[in-house]
């Protein structure tokens, strides 16, 4: 009888110092030539994001494409979209550690970090819709002189709560967990202002029994308030849609639906960014093609899941009778916009579908293929929710077409260079695998519990 | 291996039995009441054999451990698959007494049920029945035979077969899951519609057969018919999964609820309408506090969920709950003035437990209560959870 083996999550080289050196180097060395090229091109993307929002603060929102039926565009589809992709950290760093899945550790550091950028990217575009961003200060519900109150009765104001709240735990989990390993450096360093840095931000941490004792703890409090969390950001941003009356927005299945496509987005990117950092950093042998078929089959399982969302739709319009419902989705698939329809339907539902086959999930170019794709077709789903369904509703007469201008596009890029620009900036500051863990689940380190009680 | 005592047949039957008497009354008294009740205890079976077969498709999915001495428990209640294909025939005989879109005239006068007509047509909807039986039993037999194999040959292949064909169940079951609740109890309410009713009903169908699972696996330890090695904590995972479920179906029933009602589009909003006032007002509230609010409270704290009492009680608690969701969504489209209670709902709720009881006693007499050939066995009777993890 062969004996049950779950995954190895190291492979070769395992030594403890061997890990240390591997992990720290980036932060440790000069950055090499790649590094510069890619800082080059993000603070490009994002020059460009800067100088579009300069245009727009300076001549109002009307360099934008959003129109008279299409009040919504290019600023709410990227917050939802960004947003989307912050949810794979907290998943994989809350969620699969109440799972106890120890695949986990090797990329939990990095999601993590992930998240925090995403979701930083995304808390621009609310603030730049809102057209008056200087009055943004007023979304926080404090009695004031104007006697000026938010409306509490709209789920754009449930966004902020969630969205910040969302924020600040995800925040504090990161750092907690950095806490041990930015220990680990502040000792490691030889640099006065290095050591100075990590010193503050490791809170005096000494390894001490009692220092693990309350890290473990609260890791697991952390870890227990973010699991709601990550059910209610975009279950919060989908009532921003499905609570209206709108045909194609307003549906049941909304939430859910929102919650399984921003996990499905979020590893999607995540994905794309580790499959690039375990090359250009060697940590083949920490993040292996084992972590990236798991994965894979996450990815099959949350874009099947849309994928039931989009049939339910369709089958509910259908089914209900109603004529503006039917039309909506009659519009989406065959319409003006039906390109972006099926560009949607193709790369979050067919695509994904590859993943079935061991050979695609263990293929590094294949998977890189299709998790852009992933990508591409997570964005395209916010366009065609937002974009189809207001461009033609109950009125004929009033019915218009969207197009972005080079401002949308410009700010659009600039979001993707802010993001890149923060990710690369964490990748030579801090350790992008969290160590401490990654050291825990080691064979070996761990003693024996196979005794009986 | 120990086996079940015979008193444990004897009351099942005896269940049964008056189970059957008092559903056959209740037809005599009031057929069409009788015929909403069967669709009750009709969904409630199906929740609990099909979602069983979920949980154990589950377990070979994600290649969980923890599940493994308990897997034969939700094996052995999923045996009551093939017996729908008998208890599917009333529903049959019933259906102009339960579906207003089976009457033609009815249709003829009203343009929505019109546009309807070609999904909610008897032949269809009676092919639709049996279908989902059929699929059912044929991942039925495919899991459970290879399961069964095993204890004898202990191959390897068999686990990776399982593993393949349980991958294949996942979107079979959540489709079928999704089909068999808008036919059978959405439809009740032809006008009505949402997209997120088959999501709810697999959720309340999860923790009916997460629950089942509890309170089988706890009784059977207590009574020493399990492994001598499981401790109480290894009750740990299992409740915190039913303790999830049971959040997610909150979570669920929640966005269903706030989004008709903020919307309020009276196509939608009439089907709560009538749930939120008078009597089944009060059903509604009930329907929170026994399904969620309690029961989230209780479970809530981590030694809760290992205390033997309380485990095997909430157990009981929320399978209750689940009928309650399953009344609180056929009963008001039978009357929508007032909520009512008799004799006549109880007949079902002693048929379902006989039944279950006989389905599990037939099984537990003819195969290991432990699924000794499983590759994970011996790991997962001596799993010891991660320290870390099972601090509360």
């Amino acid at each position: 009888m062969s004996v049950h083996k779950e995954m190895t999550l190291v492979t070769e080289r395992t030594s403890f110092q061997e890990l240390d050196n591997v992990v720290f180097k980036p932060t440790e060395s000069k950055p090499t030539s790649k590094w510069y090229i890619s800082m080059g091109i993000s603070l490009f993307a994002l020059s460009l994001g800067v100088v579009s929002l300069g245009y727009t603060f300076y001549y109002g929102i009307g360099m934008w494409g959003n129109n008279n039926p299409v009040g919504w565009g290019f600023d709410i589809i990227n917050f939802v979209f960004w947003i989307g992709i912050g949810h794979a950290g907290t998943l994989i760093s809350a969620i699969l550690y109440l799972f106890r899945q120890k695949w986990r550790t090797g990329i939990a550091r990095f999601a993590e970090a992930m998240t925090i950028f995403a979701v930083m990217t995304a808390g621009i575009f609310p603030l730049i819709h809102v057209g008056r961003p200087w009055l943004a200060g007023y979304l926080f519900p404090y009695p004031n002189q104007h006697n000026v109150w938010v409306n509490f009765n709209s789920p754009l104001l449930w966004d902020v709560f969630a969205v910040s709240t969302y924020f600040l735990v995800s925040f504090l989990f990161w750092g907690l967990g950095l806490i041990p390993d930015i220990a680990n450096m502040r000792e490691r360093t030889t640099s006065g202002i290095k050591k100075f840095f990590y010193t503050i931000l490791s809170f005096g941490w000494r390894n001490s029994n009692r220092h693990w004792q309350h890290y473990e703890k609260a890791y697991l409090i952390l870890a227990g308030l973010s699991t709601p969390l990550v059910l209610s950001v975009h279950t919060i941003v989908s009532f921003d849609f499905a609570v209206s009356v709108l045909p194609g927005w307003h549906t049941t299945i909304f939430p859910p639906y929102f919650v399984a496509g921003a996990v499905f987005s979020g590893f999607g990117m995540v994905a794309t960014v580790l499959i690039i950092l375990r090359k250009v950093f060697d940590l083949e042998h920490i993040i292996t093609k084992g972590h990236l078929d798991k994965m894979a089959k996450i990815l099959l399982a949350t874009g099947t899941m849309v994928g039931y969302a989009y049939g339910m739709e369709f089958f509910m319009a259908w089914y209900s009778g109603n004529t503006f419902e039917q039309f909506v989705f009659i519009n989406r698939a065959f319409g003006p916009y039906a390109w972006s329809y099926w560009i949607m339907v193709a790369c979050n539902v067919g695509f994904p579908q590859l993943f079935w086959f061991k050979k695609v999930r263990n293929s590094i170019p294949i998977m890189m293929a299709i998790v852009i794709l992933v990508n591409v077709g997570m964005w395209f789903e916010r366009f065609v929710i937002i974009v189809t369904s207001l461009h033609r509703d109950f009125l004929p007469a009033s019915w218009g077409m969207y197009a972005p201008t080079m401002y949308d596009i410009g700010i659009f890029i600039g979001s993707f260079g802010m993001f890149f620009t923060f990710v690369l900036l964490f990748v030579r500051v801090m350790p992008s695998i969290s160590l401490t863990e990654l050291k825990a689940v080691l064979p070996g380190s761990q003693p024996s519990h196979r005794h009986h009680e | 291996m120990k086996k079940l005592p015979g008193k444990f047949g004897t009351i099942a039957a005896l269940l049964l039995v008056a189970g059957v008497v008092l559903i056959a009354l209740g037809f005599f008294a009031d057929k069409q009441r009788a015929f909403f009740n069967y669709i009750i205890m009709y969904s409630f079976i199906v929740s609990i054999a099909v979602g069983s077969l979920g949980i154990v498709a589950l377990e070979f999915m994600t290649d969980a451990q923890w599940s493994t001495p308990f897997r034969r428990i939700s094996e052995f209640l999923s045996f009551g698959i093939p017996f729908l294909l008998l208890l599917a025939i009333p529903i049959v005989f019933g259906i102009h007494d339960l579906y207003h879109w089976s009457h033609k005239e009815a249709v003829e006068a009203d343009p929505i049920l019109q546009g309807k007509a070609p999904y909610l047509d008897e032949g269809f909807f009676i092919i639709r029945l049996f279908a989902m039986i059929v699929l059912w039993l044929i991942f039925y037999i495919l899991i459970i035979r290879n399961s069964e194999k095993q204890d004898e040959t202990k191959d390897y292949k068999l686990l990776t077969r399982n593993v393949k064909i349980s991958i294949g169940f996942a979107p079979v079951l959540m489709i079928s899951l999704t089909i068999t609740a808008i036919d059978l109890i959405m439809s009740l309410e032809p006008h009505w519609f949402s997209t997120i009713f088959g999501v709810y009903y697999f959720a309340g169908s999860a923790v009916a057969a997460l629950s089942a699972m509890v309170f089988l696996s706890v009784s059977l330890k207590e009574n020493g018919y399990l492994a001598s090695e499981l401790t109480d904590k290894q009750f740990h995972s299992m409740s915190t999964l039913l303790f999830g479920m049971n959040v997610f179906w909150a979570y669920i029933a929640f966005s269903q609820f706030l989004l008709i009602w903020y919307a309020d589009i009276p196509e939608e909003t009439f089907w709560l309408e009538h749930r939120m006032h008078g009597s089944w007002g009060v059903v509604s509230l009930a329907l929170l506090f026994i399904h969620f609010v309690i029961p989230f409270l209780i479970l809530l704290p981590g030694r809760m969920k290992e205390n033997r009492l309380t485990l095997k009680t909430m157990a009981i608690w929320l399978l209750f709950a689940h009928f309650l969701d399953l009344y609180w969504l056929v009963m008001p489209n039978l009357n929508k003035e007032s909520a009512f209670f008799s004799w006549n709902e109880i007949g079902s709720l002693l048929f379902i437990a006989g039944f279950f009881m006989l389905v599990f006693k037939f099984k537990a007499d003819r195969t290991n209560l432990t699924p000794i050939g499983d590759p994970k066995i011996e790991q997962a009777i001596g799993l010891h959870l991660h320290p870390d993890i099972s601090i509360d």
